[in-house]
């Protein structure tokens, strides 16, 4: 399992609006958009490639758990990184954006990377929320912005290796303590055996590595 | 969908369409010829694995036979198979396995499917299948797995997870194993999947939780929270230097996920739980480790001892132990008991761990913000408020024994480690499988016996340890409580331990655990010695106090005596109150207000309690109000000092026998603290003022709901010299201001919230100065002249406020108003015979509009011709006068720049600057440009100036328009020595020159003031100030370098009426300025106004 570091997300937003669909998506693509067919899961970790180095990202799903708030902040506070998900088809999920991310500034380090997503952005025909008004939201909030869809996996990585490349800037910067795990940043065991370790890493990673089966 | 893949084979007889149920058979002929995993197939499996939760899935919404055939094929005891072997890939096979089950369970709709899937039994076998945990990679997916099953818990598929039968619970045992486990995401897996049990409600389920689990798992649970505590402690104590700041951040957050998550258990209402919960908080945690530190620190331990003593190093080693126990999976083969060597040290003082004052009342501040479940906050706040000296007889130690031994006698009160690891002893429960519990049948029988005791609860039940510490050990045996049903039998309990004395007690209060504190009203001790308060407090507390008559001051002194001669029996009051002193900083302090703020506004606390500190004492004059609420406050000392003669606590009862009430004592020192920070040099923290003050608002409603003339006369006089203080600052220029509105717009915009602030551990270190260590303002002190002026400004918003509030007031000059109301955009205004400048407005983006510009007296609109009536024109924008920005344009002189900012009203008013337009605004010709440029300018002068009189209203200044008050006018940079002389020469003493002189304007006759006209200099200082700022628009520093000469002119004229400074005595002094300021508001309303209104002569009456 050799990774330069492990950075901890979370997803959050209304229920309904994709969020396990993303994480899937993303951790193992080859579930492949037919029938209808949703799935979608609360777990998920994958090893990505940023400047040259591995770095293993593990997404946690906290839908279910909003009834109770010890839980939604001690999450908040163990990611590094969060996905602020609204649906575009649902004007709603959009509206309580503001909402979750004073949860999310109030109770997460301040340097979590938080990235607005967009999603089902498939489906334009019943779109609600316009994209212009997603970037406006996010450039007033200080996020990236990007319209995803889960189904046809538009965006997906982008979104998830755009927050994980953001947060390995701030390491280098030195913003991130990254000694302290509070911060949802790991430094990965050293590089002991060099290929065999990295293949191991790859294939460990819930098979996503070895999942592009096209 | 899938290209073949070697390791399928050759890709005979597999179906094209990935969903179907062919596909699913031929996935089992796969998984049945693959049984054993090795390096070859290892790949096919997962695969395989992964295409079945997909079809199962895609066979869930569309195909039921496609579940029968899983099921059929009892296809889950494949995976069992799979993931019982060790071989050297499983942790790769185990994790897919794992997501598949995640999928599956996850994405399940059909409730039969679930039922199915969870009726034979594989899924408890996978859940306890040890799995290799130490691979962090397999336990995220594990403990997802968990927490997945956990949020599919209903009434009905619990009894798949339990079982009544064999008292098993796989998914709860297993999981609370990992509740101390390193990584956070894990632990709050955990905690989500308590709770998702809990909630359940089964009441069977809930039995084998509380007699089995619960007392283990949250003496486990309590026990890690006081060891964090301590490093808490630790990490305050090591760093006066802010230097740790993270790593107290995430102590602190860590406290408050805790204190959370025994909330959320809390609120779920499961009475069995609570009980237990509340058992092991109190007696473990809350009071042994909480309170007990509020207890004098040189009273508790030697100075020497560290803060880590061995017991708590040894503790720390074994918890490890059991941890890495839990972590491997399998349960520690030496017994525990072992592990423990019964140690006694010679002082008892030395094994009591314990933390800093300032931690502890922080903590508790936290406790009472939170939970509000009222057994555990009420009976906090009973021991904090009520508790006596008599229980330090025997010491300091023994004073948490005391009450104990009073209120249950079974358990020992004192922060200690579970015997038992948690691991350990689930499994000692597990074993007893026919172990019954009849007292759950019978309520109102209690107890367990010492040996079952010993097995199944782990903490604190060594018999030596017991004997020692606890006066009557005898009890053990009989009251044993540990898991007592219910607060109704904590009652019964204590009447078996004092049932004479008792009785009323428990009746009256049912929900606390009551000892008697005796509270002996009558028993004379020294005054010397009691009476805490410095000559120089008393002084300040008379000065803050203007009385009309001497009797009442001897009767507020009086009562002040007293209560500072009965507060030294409650020695946890006490050093809560004793805090509240800020004469060197404002460090603890700041504590002791949390702590009282949470605790008046717990819901849990009962309010009689409270009444000790928000009631005043019942004497002469209150004692008329007869109200059953007052009547009903007025018995609480009686009730524990004398209980037997309490019957069946009637509230109706007249307060013959007065409660002892710390109302006065408790407003003294808030005053105390409110006084101070109205000082230049205060050392208080605008958040310790805010909060204090919001506590007096609190504490001097009394039991009438209306605060008592002493109090307001108080609060009126702090207003004046709050005002006093802010003026010091008062000049004219544009910073202050701009300041002056922003701070209040930053007040209004963020009040203080009580539960953010505890949220912060940078105020856990003492307070500092510099805005470079990233604390907040408020939250800091004030660095530099500029922050010294936003304190005093906020101070004076602060505590007008409460002045306001006190008399109930309406608030009606903040926030500053604009003499007339803005035009709206869009407005159609009639022009005809307005002074119009035609221009040409071009933005940065290259937008370009004709326009024709109109300045009012607060405004500036751009207007266009409307097309419908000749010369009237509709609004296009309207902004501000008073925050335009002006500047020429040095190519082109017909050009001016201008950045329009939206103008504040009403609710906006709060809000921040917000820019409509930066534009470069091109006018026919030079001379019109100068035109508008003047006219832009004066107005923007003119719209300060009168904003600057509201200001100086508020503040109570002297003279009428802004500039005539440029004597005090100080740059706002100079250097820090400069300043600190003038403050000190000039703080009180020139304010009440300022008063004395202010009657030189008018004159005052019988209470009726009169306007003298003061056209010249009001003229003089207009064109003055206009001239200063056409030359030199848009760079206020500028400005206000030019300004002292006038100053001096002024000085010098001033210096020839006559005036005598006297030392500043408010307390007689506050009805002249009280007087004046009504004058000064009136006159300068009609100097910047309208002259025709001077016809009138009286302006104001009082």
């Amino acid at each position: 399992m050799a990774y330069a570091y492990l950075f901890k997300y979370i997803i959050i937003g209304d229920t309904g609006v994709g969020k396990s669909c993303l994480l899937l998506q993303f951790t193992d693509k080859r579930f492949q958009p037919v029938h209808d067919l949703t799935i979608g899961v609360e777990f998920g970790a994958r090893m990505i490639t940023i400047d040259g180095k591995q770095i293993k990202l593990q997404i946690w799903d906290t839908a279910g758990q909003e009834a109770f708030r010890s839980i939604t902040r001690s999450y908040y506070r163990g990611a590094a990184g969060a996905l602020l998900v609204y649906d575009i088809t649902r004007r709603d999920t959009f509206n309580h954006l503001t909402t979750w991310l004073e949860d999310a500034r109030q109770h997460s380090n301040s340097n979590m990377v938080i990235m607005l997503i967009g999603n089902k952005s498939d489906l334009e025909s019943r779109r609600e929320v316009k994209k212009e008004e997603g970037e406006a939201f996010a450039r007033e909030h200080g996020l990236v912005f990007m319209e995803t869809s889960a189904k046809t996996a538009a965006n997906v990585e982008e979104a998830f290796i755009n927050t994980a490349k953001e947060i390995y800037e701030k390491i280098q910067e030195g913003v991130f303590d990254i000694n302290n795990e509070a911060n949802g940043i790991k430094i990965g065991p050293q590089h002991s055996t060099g290929g065999g370790a990295s293949g191991a890493g790859g294939a460990g990673a819930g098979g996503a590595a070895g999942g592009g089966c096209c | 969908m899938f290209r073949s893949r070697s390791w399928f084979g050759a890709s005979w007889g597999r179906p094209k369409n990935p969903h179907s149920l062919e596909r699913l058979k031929y996935l089992h002929n796969i998984l049945s010829k693959n049984t054993t995993v090795s390096e070859s197939n290892r790949g096919t499996l997962v695969e395989s694995l992964r295409c079945i939760a997909e079809i199962l899935i895609w066979g869930d919404q569309n195909d039921s036979s496609v579940f029968d055939f899983f099921l059929e094929k009892n296809m889950l005891s494949y995976f069992l198979k799979i993931m019982r072997q060790k071989c050297g890939g499983s942790s790769y096979v185990c994790v897919q396995l794992l997501q598949t089950l995640n999928i599956l369970f996850e994405n399940i709709r059909n409730e039969t499917s679930l039922y199915y899937l969870l009726s034979n039994n594989h899924v408890n076998s996978i859940i306890v299948h040890k799995f290799d945990v130490s691979d962090e990679e397999v336990m995220a997916y594990y403990i997802s797995f968990l927490k997945t099953l956990s949020l599919k818990l209903n009434n009905h598929t619990i009894h798949f997870f339990y079982n009544e039968h064999t008292k098993d619970f796989p998914l709860y045992t297993e999981a609370i194993k990992f509740f101390n486990h390193p990584e956070s995401m894990v632990r709050i897996a955990v905690r989500t999947l308590t709770l998702n049990v809990y909630r359940v409600q089964d009441a069977s389920m809930l039995r084998f939780i509380r007699d089995r689990t619960a007392a283990p798992y949250f003496s486990n649970l309590v026990w890690f929270i006081g060891k964090h505590i301590l490093e808490l402690d630790a990490c305050v104590r090591n760093d006066a230097d802010h230097q740790s700041q993270q790593k107290l951040d995430d102590l602190v957050a860590e406290h408050l996920d805790h204190l959370h998550y025994i909330n959320d258990i809390l609120c779920l209402n499961i009475p069995d739980l609570n009980d237990v919960l509340t058992e092991h908080l109190l007696h473990k945690l809350l009071i042994p480790l909480y309170i007990y530190s509020l207890t004098s620190e040189s009273a508790r331990r030697p100075v020497t001892s560290s803060p880590y003593n061995r017991d708590h190093i040894q503790s720390i080693e074994v918890i490890t132990r059991n941890l890495e126990a839990i972590l491997k999976g399998k349960s520690s083969d030496t017994p525990p008991r072992l592990t423990y060597p019964i140690q006694r040290m010679e002082s008892e003082e030395e094994t009591k761990p314990s933390v800093s004052c300032v931690v502890a009342l922080f903590l508790l501040s936290q406790v009472f913000l939170i939970i509000t479940h009222g057994p555990i906050v009420h009976a906090l706040a009973w021991i904090l408020l009520q508790s006596d000296l008599s229980v330090f007889e025997d010491g300091a130690t023994r004073i948490l024994e005391m009450y104990l031994s009073k209120a249950k006698t079974n358990i020992k009160l004192e922060f200690s480690k579970p015997q038992l690891s948690l691991e350990k002893a689930l499994e000692t429960s597990g074993q007893e499988r026919d172990y019954t519990t009849p007292e759950y049948t019978e309520p109102k029988a209690f107890g367990y016996d010492l040996d079952k005791d010993t097995d199944l609860f782990s903490c604190d039940l060594d018999p030596e340890l017991v004997s020692t510490s606890l006066p009557s050990t005898s009890h053990i045996s009989e009251t044993s409580s540990i898991a007592h049903d219910s607060t109704e039998d904590l009652v019964t309990q204590i009447h078996l331990v004092k049932p004479t004395a008792l009785t009323a007690v428990a009746q009256n209060m049912p929900d606390s655990p009551l000892p008697d504190s005796g509270i002996d009203s009558s028993s004379s001790k020294t005054l010397s010695e009691l009476n805490n308060i410095t000559d120089e407090e008393k002084q300040k507390l008379l000065s803050t106090m203007p009385s009309t008559s001497a009797e009442k001051t001897m009767t507020i002194e009086s009562i002040l005596e007293k209560e500072n001669r009965e507060i030294v029996k409650r020695p946890f009051l006490k050093t809560i109150l004793d805090s509240l002193d800020c004469s060197e900083n404002d460090y603890k302090a700041l504590f002791a207000l949390c702590l009282l703020f949470a605790l008046i506004n717990n819901k849990g606390v009962n309010t009689e309690l409270l009444d000790t500190l928000l009631c005043p004492e019942v004497d002469d004059t209150t004692s008329k109000v007869t109200n059953s609420d007052s009547a009903n406050t007025s018995n609480q000392d009686e009730v524990s000092g004398d209980g037997s003669s309490q019957s069946e606590g009637t509230p109706v009862r007249s307060g013959k026998q007065p409660m002892q009430s710390f109302n006065s004592l408790l407003i003294n020192k808030l005053m105390i603290i409110a006084n101070l920070s109205c000082k230049p040099a205060s050392k208080v923290r605008l958040v310790t003022c805010e909060l204090s003050v919001r506590l007096v608002r609190v504490a001097v409603r009394g039991a009438s709901g209306a605060a008592a003339a002493r109090h307001v006369a108080a609060a009126d006089a702090l207003r004046a010299r709050a005002a006093a203080l802010a003026r010091n600052f008062y000049k004219c220029d544009d910073i202050f201001l701009d300041m002056f509105e922003d701070e209040y717009c930053e007040m209004s915009k963020r009040p203080l919230n009580v539960e953010w602030l505890c949220m912060d551990a940078a105020i856990l270190l003492p307070p500092t100065r510099t805005p470079m260590s990233g604390i907040a303002f408020a939250k800091r002190l004030p660095s530099g002249e500029m922050e010294r002026a936003r304190r005093a400004i906020r101070t004076f918003f602060l505590i007008r406020d409460l002045y306001l509030k006190l008399t109930g007031k309406p608030e009606t000059q903040l926030p500053l108003a604009n003499p007339s109301p803005f035009v709206q955009v869009g407005e159609v205004l009639d022009l005809n015979d307005s002074d119009l400048i035609s221009c040409d407005i071009t933005q940065k983006d290259g937008t370009w509009h004709h326009r024709f510009l109109a300045v009012d007296n607060i405004q500036i609109i751009l207007v266009e011709p409307d097309k419908q009536k000749m010369g009237w024109g509709v609004a296009k924008l309207v902004g501000s006068l008073q925050d335009l920005e002006i500047q020429g344009d040095k190519d082109d002189p017909r050009c001016l720049q201008l950045t329009i900012h939206k103008p504040r009203v009403g609710s906006s008013g709060a809000l921040a600057r917000t820019v409509l337009l930066r534009a470069k605004f091109k006018f026919d010709d030079h001379i019109r440009s100068m035109a508008a440029k003047q006219r832009l300018t004066k107005g923007r002068t003119k719209a300060r100036q009168k904003k600057m009189q509201q200001i100086g209203r508020l503040l109570e200044v002297s003279g009428i328009s802004a500039p005539s008050m440029a004597q005090r006018h100080r740059p706002l940079f100079t250097r820090p020595g400069l300043t600190a002389i003038r403050r000190s020469s000039g703080a009180d003493g020139d304010e009440t020159e300022r008063r004395l002189r202010r009657p030189s304007g008018h004159v005052l006759k019988d209470g009726i003031v009169v306007y003298r006209e003061r056209t010249t200099s009001r003229e003089s200082s207009v064109s003055r100030s206009s001239s200063t700022h056409g030359s030199r628009e848009g760079s206020p520093r500028a400005r206000s370098e030019e300004i002292p000469l006038e100053d001096i002119r002024r000085n010098m004229a001033i210096a020839t009426t006559p005036v005598t400074v006297t030392q500043s005595q408010p307390s007689t002094s506050t009805q002249v300025p009280k007087v004046v300021s009504k004058s000064s508001e009136e006159t300068s309303f009609i100097s910047g106004e309208a002259p025709r209104h001077k016809r009138k002569g009286i302006v104001e009456t009082i």
